[in-house]
């Protein structure tokens, strides 16, 4: 009996248990469909549309390419997914992956002229109300397995980002921020609505790419289930064959729809692409034995001492400096408008005579760097008119001076220097250094907060050119998230920090007077005029080309003038280092590449591979480059 | 030691102490160490003992003059009224002048106007430099390695020939100067073969001319004498002897402090709970158990991240963890002497408790305090050194060991020796002389030899 009733106890006290585990792993309801366009009816074309497209800018590629030839190339971990979206989604194999599939948008911008061109799309138009386009979708464009890529599939792209079976927050924000309804028409033409007007409504909603409605089945399976499956592709290479933890290799579809295509003459010149798991410290390495192609190096100080093999001086492994025109974002030293110290603009000016880039770049960056000047560097916005402050301690002190900050020792008596002697003797003489001060005694002292370690070798010399000159600037290390948050609350004085630029500024978030004292925004200096609110709007909502890239550079004039930005250095190329018989078109790499995957303009050639294991058996010196440093473009002109 | 009155047992431990050579030794070096950092301005300074200039005298150690002062050429960018005097160059200019007008005038001979022309042209040849024997201090950056060569160069490059040759000569590049005078350098420069890009950097780096090794690089760069990095300098051409020595300064003072602020409220808090015991010694013990469980390495780094904390901070942050040690050791002491008789003596003529525990009961307390100090110092040298190492000690440009390890172990700098054998012989050497110091300090005040119990 006290049996039977301890079990009946024990499963009363698992019964609640039990029913609550039994809800918790119910199988969540399945994800509904996401609704199409709200439309009453079948979306159709308006009656007099008017059709673009662009087939008369340059070739991207070289019509020279020769097709054929394995490329040999490195990622630096194995892929954990082969999946575009989704967790794991994103590491180096991704560039490759996403190259032959999310790369192939509707409309494309030209990497040289910055025009449309078309991509998938032979056609487009633009409605009047800046956030409705219509896509004549190309006929040609098949997928990897010869399916035909229709609208649907674009449509279904848009679903899947919203899905929330593809477990991605990013997409699914995307999706929202950006895309109001993506609607089919007829096979080959779609309508996209974007979320609001804007005056690039094809840079922001005319990079839809598709996605293959045919072999993709959303489901809460979806994740797991293909996480090694290939994606068929819309480019010309699929995933032929995989060592697990050592390579993956893309293998050319024959007769590939966009061989015939304008824009992509001279490009995906391989028959196959070998990528090789290999870590970036190896890479040189295995460069060196051949089984690399070429690469791209990373520091300054590895491309300017460790190639002095005989490869090199011998000209069969060639290195280039390819200069290429990206936009930089902002990055230097900021000042705190807010800060009682700089809130004289003579010492901000003072500062910036007070700034030696060409020490800091000559001896701890072998000469390498170009220093920025524009708040806009690398776009059609950066001023051509606004150049640095020049080094020069006397500027300097002529701005001091009229902040009102002399040097303290002409005022000193005996005892002051007696203090000075104990001080000495007591503690580093980092203090007893003839600070400059002004005229209420107080000293010329700030605290710079920054959170890259490696950049501290570089910001103590700042620091020391400064002390030179009687400014005494204190070093603050913190972490990362700290210091991010301290400048977004405008809880510093100088911070070193940089932000990543797009081709389309959003001076808004950092000079517009809204978030001049708001807290937690990107405005770190403080700074707010009507001035440049009014310039703000009309890059904003200006439909004038002209008159939006004459309000941004007067923005960049006033923004030097108030020289509350110290710019630091960009390094605008490629560091490519190739054997003799990787060929490029004579401009190297297009004018708007970031990576070496954006546009694959480079190909092999066969002659120039056997006459390099010729000269490699014989032991003979190839012809070495006048000059590494390629510059067909001319993007050195625009830094100082 | 006479004015000091020590009882016959003290003297005994003292005259025990320096039997043992090893301690012995270990505590004169050290001690001889700390005095020397006491003196670094002017064992390790880029400022001059000593500068005669146009017959006065200046003593520059602690003061600032600018470069107007002694009418010195300032760096490109700067002017004479903005920036302080570079002595090591003033040194270097001025013998270079001497032995440029002694030249001119064995050239000149009997002529009289050619000497005086030399007189007016070498105004500076009767003054004089004394510099310390490291002319640096551990912030100025050097970058001579690098810049030397460049600034040659432009001035063959403008057809300067005598100028190129005095900045050779007045640097000690002797060989190079030499080539320069007789006009060879053109040739030497033309020649692919001595210099592949035909300029005085390939000259240097082709390694035909090997007083030109090691110059064109940038920092860190080995040491050598002739610019007078005996250690070599960082990755930002700051001299590494100077850092290894204000860093001494700096954790031996942090630990000096720390130490004695520690020890002073941990023998207070240890006594009065020996002494007076019950409840207050129940609750602090308590107490001292909380604080105990508290990793502190962990805390100090998470305020060290929030704060980045000065120097009196960080020995404020540490010294609330550092007193706890000692008060076992003061508590259990303080327990025992209580009991003993002189004690009840005291306590008998009406002494207060004050009285009694700092005049009676805390000098025969002393031996855990003296053991162990030297070893608290270890720990504290330690902990600033790992703080540094981690970045989250003292500020940048602190000179600190920690710091010196940090950058040495930087996969660039991995294999420039110098940068790693001096931080670590220098740590290695400092703590084994205090472990020493505190052995023989146990040793000494060990009561077996002399208490014999029958």
């Amino acid at each position: 009996m006290r049996k039977l009733i301890t079990a009946i106890a024990l499963a009363s006290l698992l019964l609640p248990a039990a029913s609550i585990a039994m809800f918790a792993a119910d199988a969540p309801a399945p994800t509904p469909a996401p609704s199409a366009a709200k439309d009453s009816g079948p979306v159709t074309l308006p009656k007099d549309i008017v059709w673009e497209t662009d087939n008369d800018e340059p070739l991207i590629g070289s019509e020279k390419a020769l097709r054929g030839g394995r490329h040999n190339a490195a990622i630096s971990e194995y892929p954990l997914t082969f999946r575009l979206v989704g967790p794991n989604s994103n590491g180096t194999f991704a560039w490759w992956n996403r190259a032959f599939t999310m790369a192939f948008t509707l409309v494309s911008m030209h990497p040289v002229t910055d025009k449309f061109i078309p991509m998938m799309a032979t056609h487009w138009s633009v409605q009047p109300d800046q956030k409705t386009i219509y896509f004549k979708l190309d006929p040609d464009a098949r997928w990897s397995d010869g399916e035909k890529i229709t609208a649907d599939d674009y449509v279904f792209t848009w679903q899947m980002m919203q899905s929330k079976d593809i477990v991605d927050p990013f997409y699914n924000s995307y999706a929202e921020r950006y895309y109001q309804s993506v609607d089919k028409i007829d096979d080959y033409t779609l309508r996209i609505v974007g979320t609001r007007p804007s005056w690039r409504p094809l840079v922001d909603y005319a990079g839809l790419w598709p996605t293959a409605k045919h072999k993709t089945v959303l489901d809460d399976t979806w994740v797991t289930r293909t996480n090694n499956e290939a994606q068929v592709a819309v480019g010309p290479y699929v995933v032929s064959g995989t060592e697990r933890g050592v390579s993956v290799t893309f293998k050319r579809i024959p007769n590939w729809w966009g061989d015939k295509k304008r824009y992509f003459i001279g490009m995906y010149n391989f028959d196959e692409i070998h990528l090789r798991v290999i870590d970036i410290e190896r890479e040189l390495d295995y460069l060196r034995l051949g089984e690399l192609d070429m690469m791209v190096e990373g520091t300054a100080r590895r491309w300017n001492e460790s190639y002095t093999f005989p490869a090199v001086t011998n000209g069969w492994l060639r290195r280039a400096r390819v200069f290429v025109d990206v936009p930089d974002g902002v990055s230097g030293l900021q000042m705190n408008l807010t800060a009682p110290i700089f809130q004289n603009k003579e010492f901000r000016i003072a500062l910036q005579h007070l700034f030696n880039f060409d020490r800091l770049n000559r001896n701890l960056m072998y000469n390498e760097y170009f220093r920025k000047t524009s708040f806009f560097q690398g776009t059609e916005y950066a001023n051509p008119n606004v150049k640095n402050y020049e080094f020069s301690s006397e500027k300097a002190r002529e701005h001091l001076e009229k902040a009102g900050y002399h040097r303290p020792s002409a005022n000193q008596g005996s005892w002051a220097k007696l203090w000075n002697v104990a001080y000495g003797l007591l503690f580093t003489r980092s203090d007893s250094d003839e600070i400059l001060v002004n005229d209420k005694g107080e000293k010329a002292s700030f605290t710079l907060i920054y959170a890259a370690k490696g950049l501290e070798r570089h910001l103590t010399v700042i620091q020391q050119d400064f002390r030179r000159a009687g400014i005494d600037m204190h070093l603050q290390l913190l972490e990362g998230g700290t210091m991010f948050q301290r400048a977004r609350e405008r809880k510093f004085e100088m911070v070193n920090l940089a932000m990543s630029g797009g081709l389309f500024p959003e001076p808004r978030q950092y000079l517009h007077s809204e978030f001049k004292t708001a807290q937690n925004s990107n405005a770190f200096w403080g700074y707010g005029t009507p001035e440049v609110d009014e310039m703000i709007k009309t890059y904003e909502e200006n439909l004038d080309a002209d008159a939006r890239r004459q309000a941004m550079w007067k923005i960049d004039q006033i923004v030097h003038d108030e020289a509350f930005y110290i710019p630091f250095w960009s390094a605008p190329y490629v560091r490519l280092v190739y054997w003799d018989y990787m060929q490029f078109p004579e401009f190297y790499l297009p004018r708007r590449t970031q990576s070496l995957t954006d546009w694959m303009v480079y190909w092999i050639d066969p002659e120039k591979k056997a006459a390099l294991e010729e000269a490699k058996r014989t032991n003979k010196a190839l012809p070495l480059d006048e000059n590494i440093d390629k510059d067909f473009y001319k993007v050195r002109e625009r830094f100082q | 030691m006479a004015w000091l009155k020590l009882d016959p047992i003290t003297r005994r431990r003292f005259q025990k102490f320096r039997q043992i050579k090893r301690g012995y030794y270990s505590l004169v070096i050290l001690l001889g160490a700390i005095g020397l950092s006491l003196l670094a301005p002017f064992l390790a300074e880029s400022r001059a003992l000593l500068v005669i200039y146009q017959g006065q005298v200046y003593f520059p150690t602690f003061q600032y003059l600018n470069m107007a002062t002694f009418n010195q050429m300032p760096p490109p960018g700067w002017s004479t009224a903005d920036i302080e005097t570079e002595y090591l160059r003033l040194q270097h200019e001025w013998q270079a002048e001497r032995f440029f007008y002694e030249r001119e005038v064995a050239m000149a001979g009997e002529d009289k106007q050619k000497v005086a022309a030399a007189e007016t042209k070498y105004p500076n040849r009767g003054n004089f430099v004394i510099m310390p024997p490291i002319p640096w201090d551990p912030y100025v950056s050097d970058f001579w390695y690098n810049e030397i060569l460049n600034e040659i160069q432009a001035l063959l490059t403008a057809g300067d020939r005598e100028a190129a040759e005095r900045i050779a000569r007045r640097d000690r590049l002797d060989e190079l100067a030499d080539l320069i005078q007789s006009g060879e350098i053109n040739a030497v420069l033309a020649d692919r073969m001595r210099s592949p890009t035909g300029n005085l950097v390939g000259l240097a780096q082709g390694g035909t001319m090997p007083s030109l090794a090691g110059l064109g690089v940038v920092p860190p760069n080995p040491p050598e004498t002739l610019r007078r990095h005996y250690l070599g300098t960082d990755s930002q051409g700051r001299d590494v002897a100077s850092r290894l020595l204000y860093g001494f300064r700096i954790s031996i003072f942090f630990a000096l402090f720390l130490v004695f602020i520690g020890q002073v409220i941990g023998t207070i808090i240890g006594s009065l709970q020996g002494y007076m015991g019950g409840r207050f010694d129940i609750l602090s013990q308590r107490l001292i158990e909380i604080l105990v469980s508290i990793p502190f390495l962990y805390v100090v780094i998470i305020l060290a991240a929030l704060l980045t904390p000065s120097f009196w901070l960080l020995v404020g942050i540490m010294a609330i963890f550092q007193w706890i040690s000692i008060t076992f050791y003061m508590r259990t002491e303080m327990y025992r002497e209580k009991t003993r008789e002189y004690c009840l003596a005291a306590k008998s003529y009406g002494a207060s408790h004050w009285r009694i525990i700092f005049r009676h009961l805390l000098p025969n307390c002393l031996t855990p305090l003296v053991t162990f100090t030297p070893f608290a110092i270890v720990g504290a040298i330690f902990a600033l050194t790992g703080l540094d190492y981690l970045g989250y000690g003292l500020p940048a440009p602190t000179p600190s060991w920690g710091q010196l390890l940090d950058q040495a172990l930087l996969p660039e700098n991995r294999d420039k020796l110098w940068l790693t054998l001096a931080p670590f012989t220098a740590i290695a050497v400092t703590l084994v002389l205090v472990v020493f110091i505190g052995e023989s300090v146990r040793e000494a005040f060990d009561p077996k030899q002399y208490a014999k119990y029958e």
